[in-house]
């Protein structure tokens, strides 16, 4: 089981990646304590989360192959 | 990476041209208005701008763009086209980083249309800017 998790803007920077894969990741709760684990410096930015280009608020349970951004406040136009 | 609404580096005349010319041929439009969002050379604590650099997480910008033009169709029914292009990676102080094109058949409704168009943008688009300073210092913004 993987999920592939994109990180923008200033969290790219942060994470010194744009993309990085979890396994074994039971729901996006769990997927913030892994990558707050592996980038303690990321508690400090706000973002938001999509999964699969949705946009949520709510702590879903994950699936193999799904797609999770980590996004700052936009910054377009 | 070109698709519907992103492009590589500033958006070129070409492309500012091309929809010009592809406009010309909606004979039921009988306004256009074209915005063009410009990178400034800000001063920011005494040093100059020299470029902006775009990422965008282009999935969902297919996604936001849509919905905006969906909006914005909803709301002004005169409106009979909307154009979105924004750049990605590096665009330089006085290049252009945004077009907005929005044909109407009448004027007001293509003005008005066209300034919703470039505030939903700047709420909606998944798209960030690093700014890159003369000594090539950046800040994110």
């Amino acid at each position: 089981m993987q999920v592939k998790v994109l990180f923008f803007g200033v969290l790219a920077e942060v994470s010194g990646t744009g993309i990085k894969y979890y396994h074994d990741v039971r729901s996006i709760s769990d997927l913030k304590f892994r990558i707050l684990d592996d980038f303690p410096e990321i508690v400090h930015y706000n973002f938001r989360i999509s999964l699969n280009s949705e946009l949520t608020n709510d702590d879903i349970e994950l699936k193999s192959e799904d797609v999770i951004a980590l996004m700052p406040p936009f910054a377009g136009g | 990476m070109e698709t519907n609404y992103l492009t590589d580096g500033p958006v070129s005349q070409k492309i500012i041209t091309h929809l010009i010319e592809k406009m010309g041929g909606k004979t039921d439009s009988g306004g256009h208005m074209i915005f063009l969002g410009q990178v400034r050379a800000d001063v920011i604590d005494g040093l100059k701008v020299k470029a902006i650099e775009y990422s965008a997480y282009i999935e969902l910008v297919n996604v936001e763009a849509e919905k905006i033009k969906k909006t914005i169709f909803s709301e002004f029914a005169d409106v009979k086209s909307i154009e979105i292009v924004h750049s990605t990676g590096i665009v330089n102080a006085g290049e252009i980083s945004l077009l907005v094109f929005v044909s109407a058949g009448h004027r007001h409704q293509a003005m008005q249309a066209c300034s919703k168009t470039v505030e939903l943008i700047k709420v909606n688009l998944p798209v960030w800017k690093k700014e890159i300073f003369e000594d090539d210092s950046h800040k994110w913004k």
